[in-house]
């Protein structure tokens, strides 16, 4: 069993170039540097230097520990007011305090919608320091007495803190010898970006640590791989899957450095699967012990994160309506389906909403379309208020509604008209093509109680009721019906696309030709309902399973993402572009910049950005050179080279390219920090090219390397150090670090 | 049938040669004596292979019914179709030499223009609705549709010789140019005049014409191998000078390129190692035919474009100052006027065509969101001519000299005439902008006063020297507030009430994007008479080419770029392989004529799936081999991944760009793709409905197994590969796969041509996939 583990291991690592290479004897996996290392240890008799040297693993781990928790903890509490995404971040943790449901559209500065496991941590930091939620979190206000944002803070600080001594180990477990893996450990600590992102209420810091964390346990777990199916290597295993499950409920960039596991992995199973000698339930088991570990774990933690989610906020709050009607019914102090009565008829004033993804309420202003038919405009609209009610009205064919009537239902296949409470309008379609989406027909509203044709009339079409089959009543809240134009034969439909500012950028209503009955766009719901000759029910008494709410959740994430195409006419000069990151083109201010106040600049270590930068083409370049020289017939890399190249190298490129290429390929504002998980496997890179180009150099050699670049990493660390510990007083007088004009860390 | 009645005693005489070849083969690799035979065996297949005459035949005849197909009623509908309106008004631009400006590179247009001259039309109809008569106008359009049916038509001659030279049996090469010829969107486009008859002839001939090369890597060097690398890389610059699209057949062939590199490199080589010095001759060889050549070809057609396109014309807005003097009878060269100091002027937006305007109103104090103003005097935006638009332009220190020009760089300020009142910016949010400063005017007292310092500009002409003089409509500049250094700005969004629904002006933190730059557009203070309105004659200007070439080449980028409003019928590239939809080009209501671009769906569709067959091929030989199982023969093997993988990489290469291309789509872009998709199906047909004869393998192997010079250095063509196999079943397939696709083109053959008329029940028929055709009601 021994044997055949071991001839796993070795095709494991034996991928790409060398299979063509079949004289390599296959069995040659060297393990140099640690023997290196023991074999001196272990001739000389142990002096105080061997003793250092000896104890190394364990405090050098310790004092970058101290070192970090030091630079992120130093004066966290100095500057009182709410500085940058603090407004949001802290916000979306009062909510979980006060336990109201809200929908992250943080969309302003920070530009994606994030899981809300995050959100929670901060709501728990905001816990554990004794706050209750009711500060507002306005962007530059001061913190009140009783809110202790100094815990919150450090609380956030503890991530971005944790993520030194990883980078230690990391790089150790990446075979880097000792001097490079301090190099990267310094890097990472004496970053200056890094150390300013973790010092506020941001979820930053705990991204960073999620992506470093879920690589450090990938690198152990790829260390453990002549181990297969022993302890250590499902507990790596396990922790890999944990950590991605981690990161990913913390923000969606996470998806990337699960990519990159996901990449390793499936060319870790591709080289088994070639393995002939490996038994096929071996593979097997390969294979499904991943699939346990790295797909289904994670999974079961972003479930979890939003099952505390929706645990914690049970009373209704200002997200809930990007929820369904069901959804919203079921948590504590909201209006919908309160006292609403069951079923609706002729008269019946409601709000309709739509049950697709991310849909809201069906909404009309007296504001007209400037361009095709210039009528009353029709939108879909998140925003609860009175110009979202309409009346249900009998079709102009049938005797007209009079308050006094009896209560005429509505069933399934019913014509009817739709009143617009505000205006009086009747919701109108007619032969004339929408605004944006043009192939669908403009949907308006015309004309009113007299005034109109057999335009304005709507056939009910009913899709499902959670609560009954009977078909012949319209429901509160349960019913799922469509609306079909009678004379066009079109349907009522509202997806995803924004009007342009004219419509307020609320959610095109159209009218679509093509009848797909399971498009949920077509699909709507009574939400509020009042009518006083009906008496008062319980609609909501039908709790929407908790899958249903997790997917719906999710899509209007994702769909409320993809609406933010950058905005032409919002010109905001924090945003920054992905060329501008590599090369510390620009930093970012992350408050006002009055002499009054303390002030923070987002910006990196130059020397770790412009290193890191350049040792990405520097690489690029050293894989070419090894490859058109092998090509040549070089022999001059052994099995251990390659595999060094493979993983210690190639990898963190891989990393930092699944970091960086979306926000280039995505035309979305960007912001500095987008870059931060990218450049943590940059440093990695730099750390490997130095450890190869240095490793078998004389001491001398290394020494002097090794020490400018430490000297200068910290030396422009201090240099620096007040963009992240606060800048006091006016900002002229450190203008001093201002080595660019586009450095706008002072204004002179 | 002409066509099998020859092959069927040549195979009979091969079969002959390869037997006894085959014999030898075996015995050859027992002994060293019975070589000599081997090498003149293999000369008497060759002189065989040499007379492929059953390939020429069907080769003439396909391009016989290409020419049909494609020249079949062109002079119907004699109307404008669909987008006839721009390539047809551009080739009457060059034909009256005045300049315009459009996102394509001008070789495609060039050719219409050519065509013109020949038959002697001199430009004067512009093609500006869908509809318009050609018979009414007297334009030769029967001339200009003729060049694409004639590309057309060549395209599937081209495509046929493709498969022939890659040495794909002749079933396959019916079957690939067959869907070609048999399909509606290759003839649609191609007998109107558009762009694409060109841009997929000339991506076809480079296709052909790299496999031409790369049949003479064994005579590197030579006359023919400079020819055809020549030949591919003018495919190439023609390909892309037409559109950009152009530039996927260069990674198609780039990859293919690198690749073959590679193999060059190699140590091992089969041919013997390659010194780094002939390396590199080879290397230097390809970059000059591949990547220099036609990039020198492109910029030619630009030197062409520009030295047509003398006069001015409607393409003038959209260059700078400096390039619009180079065009003759230009209002730049005759209504500039220099500007002095104490002139009144009109200063216009370029972006929004609104002027400078103040009046009498002050802004509210407090704006809706609660944030409070100056409450200084308003200055807006205004589209029309108004007196309030008039602003007198003043040096720093008042000294009345008359007749002292403001020229580049310098301060000034600026008077609003009919108030009194001096523009000024301060630190003050704007209206709608918090990040920008409001603009506002301050009256003579404290403008001299206090204020003096915000009331101070800086007149930045765009590319402008300094000390260059400043002058109406010529001189492009932004107004920098001199103190705060924001650039005045306006935007389309409109002021509420409280000011009349003007735009707002305020002030930009950045500098740079164009939308901040405006142009004097009169000096209303001048009478009509003045001396200094006079225009001169003035001469036309010239630019050095390469500096007109990049303002062009940068223009062209950014409006390519802007193309991203909806279209009712552009479509998503995933609906392409499927033709979900098409694209209605023209109809004619009381005939109930229309033309409808669609593909033969027949046809797309089992090219479609020939891809995923062929992908699966693939991913299935991949997988048995890392299990160890070898299921395929080398030769088989090797063409199904080199040369059936080329047209696979074309595909791809010609298809998955467009996934991340934010412009609006319209299925005429997968056309490209769909040809290379052809070739894959041709090649398909052939791998999967007959079998490589065994006697080449044989011989591969003896190769390998050490015999020196025993390598087959030589192309081997299918004859050779399929001697003494049966054909049957790639015949078969190849007559019920035309047999389906003529089927499939000749139903949807009224809507290809616009003729006849359908009646409803017919339309509805044909909306397979809810096409949405017209005249279905």
């Amino acid at each position: 069993m021994a044997a055949s583990d071991r001839a796993v291991a070795v095709s494991g690592v034996d991928v790409g170039d060398a299979r063509r290479r079949t004289a390599v004897p296959q069995t040659a996996v060297v393990e140099k540097p640690e023997a290196d290392d023991k074999k001196k240890t272990a001739k000389k008799s142990p002096s105080i230097l061997d003793i250092i040297d000896e104890w190394e693993w364990i405090y050098a781990p310790l004092i970058f520990t101290v070192l970090a928790f030091f630079t992120r903890f130093y004066k966290i509490g100095l500057s009182p007011i709410v500085t940058w995404d603090e407004a949001h971040f802290g916000k979306f943790g009062s909510h979980y305090l006060k336990r109201e449901f809200y929908f992250d559209s943080s969309r302003i500065l920070t530009n994606t919608q994030q899981p809300p496991a995050g959100k929670l941590l901060v709501g728990l930091s905001g816990y554990l320091a004794g706050y209750n939620g009711s500060f507002e979190f306005k962007s530059g206000e001061k913190y009140p007495e009783e809110l202790n944002y100094t815990f919150m803070r450090q609380f956030n600080a503890f991530w971005g803190a944790a993520c030194v001594p990883m980078a230690y180990w990391t790089a150790k477990t990446l075979n880097l010898k000792r001097p490079a893996v301090w190099l990267v450990t310094l890097m990472v600590l004496c970053e200056n970006s890094y150390t300013t992102i973790s010092r506020f209420i941001l979820l930053d810091s705990m991204l960073l640590f999620g992506t470093v964390l879920t690589t450090l346990c990938w690198a152990k777990f790829h260390a453990q791989r002549h181990n297969a199916f022993e302890p250590e290597w499902c507990l790596w295993l396990l922790m890999t899957g944990l950590s991605i499950g981690f990161v990913t409920s913390i923000k969606l960039v996470g998806l990337f450095v699960t990519a990159l596991v996901g990449i390793y992995t499936i060319e870790d199973l591709w080289s088994k699967f070639g393995n002939t000698k490996m038994p096929v339930t071996v593979l097997a088991a390969h294979l499904t012990a991943r699939v346990i570990g790295l797909i289904v774990l994670p999974f079961l933690v972003y479930l979890l994160s939003f099952a505390i989610h929706f645990a914690v906020l049970t009373n209704s709050g200002p997200g809930d309506a990007q929820m369904s009607s069901l959804f919203q019914a079921n948590l504590r102090g909201t209006e919908v389906g309160r006292d609403s009565p069951l079923e609706i008829a002729y008269g019946s004033r409601a709000t309709i909403k739509n049950m697709g993804y991310g849909g809201g309420l069906l909404h009309s202003h007296v504001q007209t379309y400037p361009e095709g038919s210039g009528q009353q405009q029709v939108t879909c609209y998140h925003h609860k208020d009175a110009n979202n009610d309409w009346f249900f009205y009998p079709n102009r064919r049938e005797p007209d509604f009079s308050p006094e009537e009896e209560p005429r239902f509505i069933a399934d296949g019913t014509t009817i008209r739709l009143i617009h409470a505000q205006t009086g309008r009747n919701l109108h379609s007619h032969e004339i093509s929408a605004p944006v989406t043009k192939a669908d027909k403009e949907v308006s509203c015309y004309g009113n109680l007299t005034i109109g044709d057999e335009k304005d009339h709507w056939k009910i079409e009913v899709i499902s009721d959670a609560a009954s089959r009977d078909r012949s009543k319209i429901r509160t809240l349960t019913t799922g019906f469509r609306l079909k134009h009678e004379t066009l034969g079109c349907y009522l439909r509202a997806g995803n696309t924004n009007l342009p500012q004219w419509g307020f950028k609320q959610i095109e209503v159209t009218c679509t030709k093509e009848n797909k009955p399971r498009d949920t766009y077509t699909h709507w719901n009574i939400e509020a309902h009042t009518n006083e000759k009906l008496p008062p029910g319980d609609p909501g008494s039908y709790r929407s399973p908790f899958w249903k709410d997790f997917i719906h959740l999710n899509v209007a994430m994702m769909t409320s993402n993809n609406a933010l195409v950058p905005d032409p006419d919002k010109q905001d000069d924090l945003a920054s572009q992905w060329w501008q990151w590599p090369i510390l083109h620009v930093g970012l201010r992350m408050c006002s910049w009055d002499d009054n106040i303390v002030k923070y600049f987002l910006l990196g270590n130059p020397l770790v950005y412009w290193g890191t930068t350049a040792g990405l083409g520097l690489f690029a370049f050293l894989v070419v050179w090894y490859t058109l020289r092998w090509q040549r017939g070089y022999n001059e890399l052994s099995q251990w080279d390659v595999d060094q190249i493979h993983y210690a190298g190639l990898y963190p490129v891989i990393g930092w390219f699944l970091h960086y290429l979306p926000f280039v390929v995505m035309a979305r504002v960007t912001y500095v920090h987008h870059y931060y998980p990218a450049l943590y496997f940059a440093i990695l890179e730099f750390g490997f090219l130095i450890d190869w180009f240095l490793r078998n150099r004389t001491k001398v050699v290394q020494y002097a390397i090794y020490g400018v670049l430490d000297v200068t990493v910290i030396g422009l660390y201090v240099y620096f150090m007040p963009i992240c510990w606060g800048m006091t007083g006016p900002n002229k007088q450190y203008s001093y670090m201002k080595w660019f004009d586009t450095w706008r860390m002072s204004d002179a | 049938m002409a066509a099998t009645t020859p092959q069927g005693s040549v195979r009979q005489r091969n079969v002959g040669g390869s037997s006894k070849k085959n014999k030898d083969g075996i015995s050859a690799a027992s002994s060293d004596v019975e070589l000599d035979k081997i090498v003149k065996a293999a000369r008497t297949l060759a002189s065989a292979a040499g007379s492929e005459y059953d390939y020429k035949i069907v080769g003439v005849i396909i391009t016989a019914l290409a020419f049909l197909t494609r020249f079949w009623g062109i002079s119907h509908p004699n109307e404008v179709v669909f987008d006839e309106v721009h390539f047809g008004k551009f080739a009457s631009y060059y034909l009256q030499k005045t300049y315009f400006f459009d996102v394509h590179p001008p070789f495609g247009k060039l050719l219409f223009a050519f065509m013109g001259w020949l038959v002697g039309y001199d430009g004067h109809f512009h093609f500006e609705n869908i509809g318009d008569s050609y018979i009414a106008n007297k334009v030769p359009y029967v001339a200009f549709r003729s060049l694409p049916a004639i590309l057309g038509a060549l395209t599937v001659s081209v495509v046929y010789l493709i498969m022939w030279e890659s040495g794909y049996s002749l079933p396959a090469c019916i079957v690939a140019a067959g869907l070609i010829l048999l399909d509606n969107a290759h003839i649609g486009q191609t007998r109107l005049i558009l762009l694409d008859a060109t841009l997929v002839f000339a991506m076809a001939c480079s296709l052909l014409c790299y496999i031409k090369f790369y049949k003479l890597r064994h005579e590197p060097f030579s006359r023919k191998w400079w020819k055809w690398l020549i030949l591919t890389g003018f495919a190439l610059s023609c390909d892309m000078s037409t559109k950009y699209v152009g530039l996927f057949a260069f990674i198609t062939i780039g990859s293919a390129v690198a690749i073959d590199l590679w193999e060059l490199l190699d140590i091992k080589r089969p041919g013997g190692t390659l010194s780094l010095p002939d390396f590199s001759k080879h290397f230097a060889a390809r970059a000059f035919g591949l990547i220099l050549m036609p990039f020198l070809f492109y910029l030619f057609w630009f030197q062409v474009h520009f030295s047509i396109l003398t006069r001015s014309g409607p393409g003038d807005d959209f260059m700078t100052p400096e390039f619009q003097e180079t065009l003759s009878d230009n209002v730049m060269l005759s209504n500039a006027i220099t500007i002095n100091y104490y002139d009144s002027i009109t200063l216009k937006h370029k972006e929004t065509k609104a002027y400078l305007h103040s009046h009498a109103e002050r802004y509210p104090l407090r704006y809706d969101d609660g944030r409070v103003s100056s409450q200084g005097q308003q200055v807006t935006g205004y589209p029309f001519n108004d007196t309030n638009n008039y602003w007198q332009i003043l040096p720093v220190q008042v000294d009345q000299k008359v007749d002292h020009p403001v020229k580049n760089h310098e301060l000034v300020r600026l008077r609003h005439l009919v108030t009194d009142t001096y523009l000024l910016s301060h630190d003050v949010a704007s209206p709608y902008y918090p990040t920008n400063q409001e603009f506002t005017t301050v009256p003579q007292a404290d403008a001299y006063g206090d204020r003096v310092a915000d009331t101070l500009f800086e007149i930045r002409i765009e590319n402008g020297k300094p000390n260059q003089e400043f002058k109406t409509i010529s001189s492009h500049f932004k107004l920098i507030h001199n103190p705060s250094k924001v650039a005045m700005w306006t935007h389309t969004t409109p002021l509420p009430d409280w000011g009349h629904k003007q735009q707002e002006i305020n002030g930009n933190k950045q500098i740079a994007p164009s939308s901040n730059v405006w142009l004097i557009e009169d000096i209303p203070s001048i009478p009509a008479d003045h001396p200094r309105r006079a225009k001169p004659e003035k001469e036309v200007k010239t630019l050095p080419f390469l500096r007109k070439w990049f303002e062009l080449q940068r223009s062209m980028f950014w409006h390519n770029n802007q193309l991203t409003s909806s279209h009712p019928y552009a479509s998503l590239p995933f609906q392409w392989p499927f033709l979900l939809r098409g694209v209605s080009f023209w109809t004619q209501n009381d005939t109930r004529q229309q033309i409808y671009f669609l593909g033969n769906p027949i046809g797309w569709w089992i090219a479609s799936s020939v891809l995923a067959i062929y992908a699966g091929i693939v991913l299935a030989d991949q997988f048995s081999l890392r299990r160890g199982i070898d299921a395929l023969d080398h030769r088989s093997r090797s063409r199904l991944y080199n040369s059936t993988g080329f047209f696979f990489l074309a595909w791809a290469t010609h298809y998955f760009p467009f996934y991340v291309m934010g412009r609006q789509l319209f299925l005429h872009h997968y056309l490209p793709a769909h040809l290379a998709s052809t070739l894959v199906t041709g090649a398909l047909v052939e791998f999967i409905f007959s079998a490589d004869s065994t006697d080449l393998e044989l011989a591969h192997q003896a190769a390998k197994s050490g015999k020196k010079g025993f390598a087959i250095k030589r192309h081997v063509t299918a004859r050779e590969r399929f001697a003494g196999q049966s054909m049957m079943g790639a015949w078969i397939a190849t007559f019920a796969i035309l047999a389906l696709a003529f089927a499939g083109w000749y139903f949807f053959l009224p809507l290809t041509y616009g003729y006849p008329g359908l009646t409803v029940e017919q339309v509805v028929r044909r909306k397979w996939l809810g096409y949405d055709l017209h005249f279905a009601k």
